[in-house]
This record gives C-alpha cells, structure tokens and sequence, in this order.
C-alpha cells in the first residue's frame, strides 16, 4: 500500500531544505507517538526512508492537491493518518545519544505502541458515509489535504532539590589528650566526651575564688565581660547579676568596729516597757516631717532607740540601720506584720 | 553550696547536686576533681589559672591546662599550651602527640603530622596517624596503621569512627555491638551507634537507641543534637528546634561547645531562615554548611551562585554527588549546556546506581533524573511510580511526573497530575502551559486549552502555544479550537501561509456539523474566520457553506 507512495517521496525529497541533514536524527523523531504504523514494518526501514515519509506528509501542500489529487489522497486517507509521519523541526540532539537512544526508544515503541495512539485522534473514515453532496464531499478532502505538524514540546527537569542536612557531627575517634595524672577518665566510654552544659563562668568564678582565699588583687586582672547585644540576649545579663548578687550575698556583712562601747543588737530589740506600748498605741511617732534638722532627727530617733551617740552620729546610724535591717530580716516579725 | 550559688541561675534556683552537698562540709575551695568529674572545664581551668596567678600550683599545671582545654573543645588554647611546653627542655615527649592531636582538630592536619612525628610510639599516636591517614586519601599509609591497631577498646573504637567517615555504618555498628557485648556500661557507645542508624536513615531505631543514653545523661549537647536531627527526619523543623531550644536553655551562658553546631542547625530547622548570616561562616567548619548554602540558594533559584559554591568540591557523600547533580542539572537547562547535563546525568546515575542509595528515596529521584535527562521516560516514571507515595502534593515531583507521563501518551493522568500543581511560577513557566495545553487536547479539551492561550500575555510563547493548539487540535479533529488557532496565527504572523491548516480547520468545522458533533450555530464563526482570510479559495468553500445554509435553514448572519 505504501510502496509507490515511498517510492514518490524520495524523488520528491531531491529539492527539500532538509534533505542534506540526514545524519542528525533525533530520537524524539523515532518515537512518534502518534504513529499507528506496526513495529515489525518500521524495523525493516531504514532511517532515511522514515525521514522521507516524515517531510512528505510535512511537505505536502495545496500544489500536490491541485495536481495530483485522486490517487495520492486515496494513498494518504489509508496510509497515513493525521500525524502519522516524524516531522522534521528537531534537529538539534546529542549525536552520541543517537544510537543507544535510537534503539532504546525503538524497544520502548514496542511495548506501548498500542496504548500510545492517542484516543479520539482524527480519522476521515468516521466520516465517509455522511450522506452530502459531491461539492461538500470534495470540500471534505481539504481536511485531509493538511497534515498538522508535530509540534515538539521542550521537556524540563525540574531537579530535586534535597531538604537541608542538619550536622550531627562525628564520633569520637579516641584521638583524646589523657590525664596528666595517669588516671582513667572514660571519657567515650561511659559517657561521651564533651563538656557539661553547665560551665562555670570563668570571671564569677575568679571573683568567688579570691573572695574565699582572700587573695584580692588577683581577681581584679580578669576581665569583666561584656555583652555584645545585651536587649537580643537578656539572659546573659540576668545570669550575670544573678551570679554577682549571690556573691555579694554569700560575703559576710562589713563589720564596723565602734570606737565605743554600743549596746548589741539583741538588747536592743527586747519589748519595750509596757508602759511605753501603751503610749505609743495613742501617740504617734515623731515623723520626719518634723521641724527640725536631719541630724536632731536622727537624735531623736536614736535617743527613742535606746541608741547612744557619742558625738560623731555615723557610728549610731550605723547600729540604727544595723537595728533595723535585723527587724525586716527576722521571720518572727515579717510574719506578724 | 558555694558552686550551686556561683553557676548562673538559669530558671529559677538550680537544685544542688550530690556532689555539691557533700562539698558543704568540707573546704570552700573547690578542688580540680570536682570540676573534671563534673565536666566543667570552663571552672577547672579558671581554678588552675587562679592558683597559678597566687603563685599555688597543682602538679602538672600546664598539662592540666591542655587536658581542660582540650576536652573543652577549645583546641586553639589547648594547642598553644601545649606548643609553649614543647618548647621547654623538661617537656614529656608525650607532648607531641597531645599538640598532634589539638591540631589535628584545629584541621591543620600537615601541622598535625610532623608534631606526632615527634612523639613516641604509642597507641594514642597510632590512631592519629591512622586517621591522618585518612584525611590525605593515603590509602597505603591508612592500611599500615590499621595494622598496627590493636584489639584493645580505643584503638577498635578509633577503628569503628573511621568507617563511620567512610559512610561504613554497618561495619561500625558491628564493632559497637562487640564492644557493648562486652562492657554494658559503655554508654556512649549507645550514642555512637545511634549515630550510625541516623546516618544510615533509621531515624527511629536512632532514636531508640539514643533514649538509654539520654535517660542517664538528659543533658548531653551530642545527644540532644541527635535527637533534634532525628525529630527533623522524622517529623518537622517545629518538632526538631523545640529539642534545641531545650538545649540552649538549659545550658549556661559560658557554654561554647558545639555552639557553631546548634546555629547551623537551627538554620536548617528553620528551612533556611538566616542562611546567609550563619552558613558563610561555617563553610569547611561545618562539612555541611556548605551543602546547606548550595541548598538555599536552590531554593532562592540562584543557580549561578550554587554552582559557584560547590564547582570546586569533590564529592564523596551521596548528599554531595546528588547536590552536584542537581545543580549541574538546573544550571545546564538554564545556559543550555549539554555539558553539564552531561556531568549531571552522571553523577545521577552514579547515585541512584549505588549499592548503599538505590533503594532510597533519593537514589530514585536521582536515577527517575538521570533518566529525564536522557529523555527515557519510560524509566522515569518506573523510579518516580517507585516513590509517588512521598510525594503526593510535591510540585517538583509533579511537575516532573506530569511530563513524563505525557511523554508517554498517558495524557488523562498527566493532565490530573499537571492539574495538582499549586506553585505559581511552574504554572507560568512555558513547559507546564505547553504540555498541559496538549494533554488536554488529546483528552478532548480543546477548550481548555484555547482559555490557556487566552489567559497569556502576548509574547512568543503564546505564538508557539498557538502552533501547538492549532496543529494538536487539527490531529485530534477539534477543528473549531484549530481553525480559531489558525486564524490567530494568521492576524499575528501575516507573512507565514496558515493558509492550508484554517481551510481544513474550517472544513473540518463542517464536517462536525454534518456529523452532528457540533453545533449548527458555529457555522456563522466559521464563515467570520473564513472570511478573515484573503486567499482566492475562500470564496469557493463559502458559496458551498451558503448553499448548505440555506437548504439547511441555518442564518449565518
């Protein structure tokens, strides 16, 4: 059926564009997908005469219509189907590719070449016996007249990015510095060998040391560190003032030596006679607002205290605040007010 | 009592521990041990340098310094100890080989050889060189200190490490498994193997074994992080950076170890958030730092700066073979250059080809794009149908399934899965508007298609989508979407001959029409589109559409 038809086509091709081309076949123009020809007939040909059937169909026009229709359209309904035939617009593919590929998509063809003949494509013969006229039924045979090109679409991978790779690091290779003494550490062992999360802060830590030994001066070298960006990272800043103010805690009170005799705190804080309760259940404290200067004041207030002042009031203020820190500290008290 | 109140209260009171209490009733000033049996380094090396500032030295000072900095990670420090030691004429030989092995993590690993040149032999300098060995790819060298390896638990443990970098899980899991065998309180050995199952992608066998360490060490930086990397694989960056958060809280302020480790990582939880302020940084710190950069830019679609990242890196990981190929793959599309499509193809191949990856999610994605790139899509989709199930509202993966199941003919599925694709720049991307036209042309949707055409701007795009609709169109017997395709085609182009294809389009309109296949009402379009045209032919097919009309008692105006 398609002999003479074949025969036509390679005399038709001596004038064509591409005819010179014919080395570079690609493998997109072997895999036609559109192509109902059976498998064991496109075996036996050759490329060249697959590249031939490929520009006919592409290449024929109205003039073939005009000078030859009959016999080459009866030709063209049976042998060839819309888009039957490779098409020749890909020429550009990797020639080394060529040959595996060629084979490759030849085997693929075979298996499924059945399925791939695209369902509901086109075919004239659904429409043959349409009961019209002879004018509509040459009308018809502009339908066939065109082949649609195979237009070839680009493929594009789009690669697998893989998800980001979080570092679990390496195991421990035992390439470790031991203990100067000799002793066995077991670091890797029975416990893997990294520091503590809980690291001594380094300047804390000297000022606790020469404040238990008692070696000020040495300390006082260390830098006191700074924190870069203290609003981003608060907690370095309360870590810090968490540390210094237990240090200061922890340091027992200045002691003042009073150059003369005081009565001891405790003395001081016995109960009052209860004469004196009494009195102040009605009477009022001298406030502070009271029309006098700070250091009569602070006279007064010792003097209600039983606290001496021996001239300079510094040593009595001293006793007072000392009074008065022992009252907010004591439990019994807090507890009652 | 004087150590719980000088650690930084973090979270409230810290409670006291055993050893602290017992501390209470004896001298305030702490000892060394208590700091080493702690691991608290940072205080131990601050006790030694404050007995060494009032003139009060513990035996060994300078070697007790090396030993705290070392095991605190601070090898620079450890390393400048024990380089001012060496210098002394009293120095120990075995010097050598501690500076060996505090340059050895500094990664000056030419520094580090000639220092253990220095020392003795011992155990300890066989397993430097062993692994040195390794680190200069010298693979004579690495087989002749394997040798002098012995059966004792370091040198088995130093073996096991280096098949642990030689991607070996399994041999290293087989020496852990032994030497657990036989020592049940070796911990963190549990650590090491859980390591290994990581790696080896058993995220939850990892993880079970990691909770027996965890359970008596739940503080453990190196566990922790595991856990967290864990979580990740298994779950999500959420779950994963909950676990380092924990981390970070409860460690103290002064805690430098592996820090550069845990900002890496949160970058990578955070899919990427701050990349470009960590990540530069950490490149040939962190191996995959660099990975996670390429990664990022990936993302960002800067393919140009990916490649710059890692045109230079020899791969040896299959992460690193498969970024490799990735990016030679998005870069070759994007220059059009066979080349590296070539290398890209390989390194797929190679990946998807091996023993240890070709069962693996990844060594399918890299062997269905080895295949793609050869344009083999029948083997595409048999690796991509291999792992559909992970994948199911991916975009990549259905954007690349799509095409090769229309490659294929299969168009009904291929237009389903094109159809899943939600990402607005593959939707706007040519390839996707092209092969979705089609597909629904050949299931019969030549609407759909002419509406895709309708929605582009103009551009030479929508030209080719013409040619595309107007010609698939034509070969599947959509003549009305054809013929309007042509005459599009024909107003765009004047200068081409669309001549030829509007007339059978045009035709085959009638046809149908005959056929009853479409309405009678299309005819007047028909005679419009016709009429659009100036060739001669026009008004011969028209006198018949007339005649038909009218004996038809069809208006056509």
């Amino acid at each position: 059926m398609e002999r003479p038809d074949r025969g036509k086509d390679t005399r038709l091709l001596k004038n064509q564009p591409y005819d010179e081309s014919l080395e570079v076949i690609d493998s997109e123009e072997v895999t036609s997908v559109y192509s109902p020809t059976p498998r064991s007939r496109r075996q036996s040909e050759s490329r060249r005469s697959r590249r031939g059937r490929g520009l006919m169909s592409a290449n024929s026009g109205s003039d073939e219509f005009d000078d030859d229709h009959a016999p080459l359209r009866a030709n063209e309904v049976s042998g060839g189907q819309p888009g039957v035939g490779p098409h020749e617009e890909d020429e550009e593919e990797e020639e080394e590719d060529e040959e595996e590929e060629d084979s490759d998509e030849d085997d693929s063809d075979d298996d499924d070449e059945p399925s791939k003949a695209p369902e509901g494509a086109y075919d004239p013969a659904d429409y043959a016996n349409l009961p019209v006229s002879t004018e509509i039924k040459e009308l018809f045979q502009y339908i066939t007249r065109y082949t649609p090109q195979s237009v070839e679409l680009e493929h594009s991978l789009k690669p697998f990015i893989p998800d980001f790779i979080p570092a679990v690091g390496d195991i421990d290779a035992f390439l470790k510095v031991p203990r100067p003494d000799g002793k066995v550490d077991s670091l890797g062992l029975l416990v893997l060998d990294e520091p503590s999360v809980k690291q001594s802060d380094p300047t804390v830590l000297s000022l606790w040391l020469s404040e238990e030994t008692k070696q000020h001066g040495a300390a006082e070298l260390k830098k006191v560190t700074s924190v870069a960006s203290p609003q981003s990272n608060p907690r370095a800043v309360d870590s810090w003032v968490d540390s210094i103010s237990a240090l200061h805690r922890s340091k027992p009170p200045a002691s003042v030596q009073y150059s003369r005799a005081m009565p001891d705190i405790d003395s001081l804080m016995q109960e009052w006679p209860a004469e004196l309760e009494e009195q102040l259940g009605r009477l009022q404290l001298p406030p502070a607002r009271l029309n006098c200067s700070p250091a009569q004041y602070a006279d007064i207030i010792c003097s209600l205290l039983d606290i001496p002042v021996h001239g300079s009031r510094i040593q009595s203020l001293h006793l007072l605040f000392s009074l008065y820190l022992e009252f907010r500290d004591s439990q019994h008290f807090t507890r009652r007010a | 009592m004087i150590l719980s109140r000088m650690k930084p209260a973090v979270g409230g009171e810290t409670p006291a521990t055993i050893s602290e209490k017992k501390k209470k009733n004896k001298t305030k000033v702490p000892r060394l041990e208590e700091y080493l049996q702690q691991r608290d380094y940072l205080g131990a090396l601050t006790l030694l340098e404050f007995q060494r500032s009032i003139g009060e030295k513990e035996e060994h000072a300078d070697l007790w310094i090396g030993y705290c900095a070392f095991h605190l990670g601070d090898y620079k420090r450890a390393m400048e100890e024990y380089k001012s030691l060496t210098s002394k004429p009293e120095c120990p030989e075995q010097v050598w080989v501690y500076l060996a092995c505090a340059l050895f993590f500094l990664g000056l690993y030419k520094e580090a050889e000639d220092a253990a040149s220095k020392a003795p032999m011992s155990p300890l300098q066989n397993r430097l060189l062993f692994h040195l060995a390794h680190k200069f790819n010298d693979e004579k060298k690495l087989m002749g200190f394997h040798q002098n390896l012995e059966d004792v638990t370091e040198d088995q443990l130093s073996l096991a490490s280096i098949h642990y970098m030689r991607s070996h899980y399994q041999e290293a899991i087989d020496i852990y498994k032994r030497l657990l065998l036989q020592n049940r309180d070796f911990l963190a050995l549990k650590v090491y193997v859980a390591l290994c199952y990581y790696k080896l992608d058993y995220y939850d066998v990892s993880q079970e074994v990691l909770a027996v360490y965890l359970q008596s060490m739940p503080d453990s930086t190196i566990a922790l992080n595991l856990k967290a990397c864990n979580h990740f694989r298994l779950y999500n960056g959420k779950a994963a950076e909950a676990e380092l958060k924990n981390l970070i809280d409860i460690s103290s302020c002064s805690f430098e170890f592996a820090k550069e480790l845990i900002r890496h990582n949160l970058v990578v939880f955070r899919g990427g958030e701050g990349a470009l302020q960590v990540l530069p940084p950490l490149i040939d710190v962190i191996p995959e730092a660099r990975l996670n950069l390429v990664i990022y830019y990936l993302r960002q679609d800067d393919v140009q700066e990916s490649y710059n990242l890692i045109q230079d890196l020899v791969p040896s990981t299959p992460q690193e073979y498969i970024l490799k190929g990735v990016v030679n793959a998005a870069l070759g599309q994007e220059i059009g250059s066979r080349d590296h499509l070539k290398i890209a193809q390989q390194f797929f191949q190679l990946v998807g080809g091996s023993a240890s990856e070709c069962d693996t999610i990844p060594g399918r994605q890299c062997m269905a794009s080895c295949f793609f790139l050869l344009r083999q899509f029948e083997d595409v989709l048999i690796y991509l149908n291999s792992v559909k199930g992970y994948f199911y509202n991916d975009d990549t993966f259905n954007f690349n399934y799509a095409q090769a199941k229309a490659a294929l003919g299969n168009y009904k599925e291929a237009e389903e899965v094109f159809l899943l694709i939600q990402s607005e720049k593959i939707k706007n991307d040519y390839v996707y508007l092209s092969w979705l036209a089609r597909c629904y042309i050949m299931n019969q949707k030549g609407r759909l298609a002419w509406e895709l055409y309708l929605r582009m701007g103009t551009s030479s795009d929508s030209f080719s989508l013409l040619q595309l609709i107007a010609n698939d169109c034509y070969k599947m017997g959509q003549f009305y979407y054809a013929a309007k395709a042509f005459d599009a085609l024909e107003k765009l182009d004047p200068g081409s001959n669309y001549w030829e294809g509007k007339r059978g389009a045009c035709v085959g309109v009638f046809q149908l029409i005959l056929a009853n296949k479409e309405s009678k009402e299309t005819l007047k379009e028909v005679v419009l589109l016709l009429q659009n045209s100036g060739n001669p032919q026009v008004e011969y097919i028209l006198r018949a559409l007339r005649k038909w009309a009218k004996d038809n008692r069809v208006l056509l105006s």
